[in-house]
C-alpha cells in the first residue's frame, strides 16, 4: 500500500473531523478569494467608469470636486451652474481636443411610484459628445439631428424602463413638452445605460436655463502637460477643475487603504484555519501513536511517516481550497450584489471579479498553507519511536 | 469523480456575464406589499420567465390567449416576471404581480393584487407617464378592476380594443389618453394570462 493511499484511508476513517476541517478551510478560501476578487473588481470597475466618461477633465461651478465628480458618476445633478461662456472661452485653447457642455436637470414626476419620483435629463453637445463617447453604440437610430432638436437618445436601461423605441415620444413631466426618441443605445455597462440624453440647447430652453450649464467635459490633445493645463484652468474664476486622473487616483488610494484592512481580515481567516488544520492533524497523530509505531517497526522510515502526515494535510487543504474557491466563483455575482447594496457608492460593472487566474492563485496559496501547517504534525509523527508507542498504549 | 467535474463545468459556464431583459419589480416591496395587501404578514419573491417555464411553445400559448403578438424591443420571451406570493402567518393568501406595457409617453407598470383564485383584489399603476396620468391613477379608476378575473378579460381584444361583458363597462377616466387606457387593459390581460400559466395553471 502506498503512502498516499494510507493517508487517504486515514482521512476517510475520520469523516466528521475531516469534513469539519475541510469546511473551515473552504470558508477561509471563500473569504480570501472573495476579498481579493472584490478588491480587483472594484478597482477595475472604477477605472472603467472614469475612463468611459470620455473626457479627462470636468469643469463645474466652485464646490467640492469629489462631491461633484461623484454626482456626475452617479448621474445626479450638478451643485451650481456655470456660465456657458466658460466653455466658449477655452474651446480654442491648443490643449483642448474637443469639449462638451453639459446641463443636467431633474424634474419631479408625480406619477412614478406611490408618491412620485425624479426624472433626470442630461443635456449634451450634439457636435462633440458623440465623438468623445465613441464606445457608445446604437441598438436603434442615431444621435440628434441638430443643436436645438426636440429629440432624445436613451441609454438601454432607460429605454427599457420607458419601453421606448425610435420614433416614440417622451413627455417631460410638469413641462408638457414632447420629445421624439431618435436613438436607443446598446448596453455599455456604464452610468450611460440609465441616462436620457437631450441636446444641451434644448434642455436650456425647456428648463429656462439659457446660457447656463452644470459642467464642461474636456478631452485634451495627446502629449498635453496635464498639470500645466490644469493650472491654467484653475485661474478661471468660480470654476472648479476636476481632473479625472486625480479623482481616480484619490479613490484608488482610498481603496488601497481599505485593501490593507481587507487583506488583514483574510490573513486572520487563514491563520484561524491553519491552526484548525494543525490541531486536527496533531490530534490524528496522537490518536494513531501506536499505529505509527507499528508502521515504523515494520520498516517504515521517519521520512515515510513524515510524508504520510504531510500528504493528509495537503489533501485536506486542497479539497477545502477547491470547494471554497468554487463557492467564491459561483457566488461572486450574489456577493457583488450584496456588497453593492451596502456601499454608499459603487461603480458600475462586476464588483467582485474572480477569474481562473485568481482561483489558481488562491488555491495554490491554500495548498502552500497546507504544506506549512503539516510540517509540525508530520515532524512529530516522524519522531515517534516504535518501542515508546507500543509501551505507551500498554 | 466524472460527475463532480461535469457539475463544476456546468456551474462555471452558467456564471458567465449575460444581459437579460429587465422585469417589473415593486419599488419598495416591504412597504408596497403591506399597502397593497392589507393584513398580509409576509411575502416570498419568485422570478419566472416564459423562456424558462416553457419556451416558444408557452409563448405561443400566451399570445393566443392574449389575442396579440408580443412585440417590440422589450416584450420578449426572456423577460423575468417577479411574482410576490403573499402570506398571512403561514397561510398563502394571494399574489402580487406586475407587467411592463408600452404607453404613449413611456412604460406603464401595471400591478395586480390577486387572491388564490385569480380574482383581482387591487389594482396599482406603479408608473404611468402622460398628461392625464393622474386621472387614471385615481382609486376610483382602479376599483373598476376589483372582482374581475381572466375569464372576464378573455372577452377583451387588445388589437381592436373591443370588449364584452364586465370589461366593457370599465370607464376610461381620461378620454384624451385612450392609448394609455387601451394599453392598460392589454397590460391587465397579459398580467392575468401570465399568472394563469405561471401559477394558477399549475395548481
Amino acid at each position: 500500500m502506498k503512502i498516499y493511499q494510507i493517508a487517504y484511508k486515514n482521512l476517510f476513517g475520520k469523516k466528521v473531523r475531516s469534513t469539519l476541517t475541510i469546511i473551515g478551510i473552504a470558508l477561509s478560501a471563500w473569504v480570501l478569494a472573495s476579498l481579493i476578487g472584490f478588491n480587483r473588481g472594484y478597482e477595475s470597475s472604477l477605472s472603467r467608469d472614469i475612463d468611459n466618461m470620455g473626457f479627462q477633465i470636468i469643469l463645474t461651478a466652485k464646490g467640492c470636486p469629489y462631491e461633484a465628480a461623484t454626482l456626475m458618476l452617479k448621474g445626479g445633478t450638478g451643485l451650481k451652474y456655470l456660465p456657458e461662456k466658460v466653455a466658449s472661452d477655452i474651446a480654442s485653447d491648443k490643449e483642448v481636443k474637443r469639449l462638451s457642455t453639459m446641463l443636467m436637470q431633474a424634474v419631479f414626476d408625480p406619477n412614478k411610484g406611490e408618491s412620485g419620483g425624479i426624472m433626470a435629463y442630461q443635456g449634451v453637445d450634439p457636435a462633440n459628445y458623440p465623438q468623445m463617447k465613441t464606445y457608445l453604440k446604437f441598438k436603434q437610430g442615431k444621435w440628434f439631428k441638430n443643436q436645438t432638436a426636440y429629440e432624445a437618445v436613451l441609454g438601454y436601461e432607460a429605454a427599457e424602463l420607458e419601453q421606448r423605441e425610435v420614433g416614440d415620444k417622451i413627455l417631460i413631466p410638469g413641462k408638457n413638452i414632447e420629445l421624439t426618441v431618435v436613438g436607443i443605445l446598446q448596453r455599455s455597462g456604464t452610468q450611460d445605460d440609465g441616462t436620457i440624453f437631450i441636446p444641451v440647447k434644448t434642455v436650456q430652453k425647456i428648463f429656462g436655463m439659457e446660457g447656463k450649464i452644470t459642467g464642461v467635459g474636456i478631452q485634451v490633445n495627446q502629449g498635453v502637460d496635464m498639470a500645466k493645463f490644469e493650472e491654467k484652468l484653475y485661474k478661471l474664476p468660480d470654476v472648479q477643475v476636476v481632473s479625472m486622473a486625480q479623482v481616480k487616483q484619490t479613490i484608488l488610494n482610498l481603496v488601497s487603504t481599505a485593501r490593507v484592512m481587507v487583506l488583514s481580515i483574510a490573513v486572520i481567516a487563514i491563520i484561524i484555519s491553519m491552526v484548525g488544520v494543525i490541531n486536527t492533524i496533531l490530534m490524528s497523530v496522537y490518536e494513531r501513536f501506536r499505529e505509527i509505531g507499528i508502521l515504523k517497526s515494520m520498516g517504515a522510515m521517519p521520512r515515510d511517516i513524515f510524508f504520510m502526515i504531510w500528504i493528509e494535510t495537503v489533501i485536506l487543504c486542497s479539497i477545502g481550497g477547491l470547494i471554497g474557491n468554487t463557492i467564491a466563483y459561483v457566488l461572486s455575482k450574489i456577493t457583488g450584489i450584496i456588497v453593492r447594496s451596502i456601499l454608499p457608492y459603487a461603480p458600475t460593472g462586476d464588483l467582485v471579479s474572480i477569474d481562473p487566474g485568481l482561483i489558481i492563485t488562491t488555491s495554490l496559496t491554500i495548498i502552500v498553507i497546507g504544506f506549512l501547517s503539516g510540517i509540525y504534525p508530520a515532524f512529530k509523527a516522524a519522531r515517534i519511536r516504535p518501542i515508546e508507542s507500543i509501551r505507551k498504549e500498554d | 469523480m466524472k460527475q463532480i467535474f461535469l457539475s463544476l463545468i456546468i456551474i462555471l459556464a452558467y456564471n458567465g456575464t449575460t444581459f437579460a431583459a429587465t422585469g417589473c419589480d415593486l419599488n419598495d416591496p416591504d412597504r408596497d406589499v403591506r399597502r397593497l395587501f392589507p393584513g398580509s404578514t409576509g411575502y416570498k419573491t419568485d422570478y419566472v420567465s416564459i423562456d424558462k417555464k416553457g419556451g416558444e411553445k408557452l409563448l405561443s400559448v400566451v399570445e393566443q390567449k392574449l389575442g396579440d403578438r408580443f412585440s417590440g424591443l422589450y416584450e420578449t420571451i426572456d423577460v423575468p416576471y417577479t411574482i410576490y406570493t403573499i402570506f398571512r402567518g403561514k397561510q398563502k393568501v394571494g399574489y402580487i404581480h406586475g407587467v411592463n406595457q408600452k404607453g404613449k409617453y413611456g412604460g406603464i407598470q401595471v400591478f395586480l393584487v390577486l387572491n388564490m383564485k385569480g380574482t383581482i383584489m387591487n389594482f396599482y399603476y406603479q408608473k404611468l407617464t402622460g398628461r392625464s396620468a393622474s386621472r387614471l391613477r385615481t382609486a376610483a379608476f382602479g376599483k373598476q378592476f376589483v372582482g374581475l378575473s381572466l375569464a372576464d378579460f378573455m372577452q377583451y381584444d387588445p388589437v381592436s380594443g373591443k370588449a364584452k361583458g364586465r370589461v366593457a363597462v370599465i370607464r376610461n377616466h381620461a378620454p384624451d389618453a385612450e392609448n394609455d387606457f387601451k394599453a392598460t387593459l392589454r397590460g391587465v390581460k397579459k398580467n392575468l394570462i401570465l399568472m394563469n400559466v405561471f401559477v394558477y395553471g399549475n395548481n
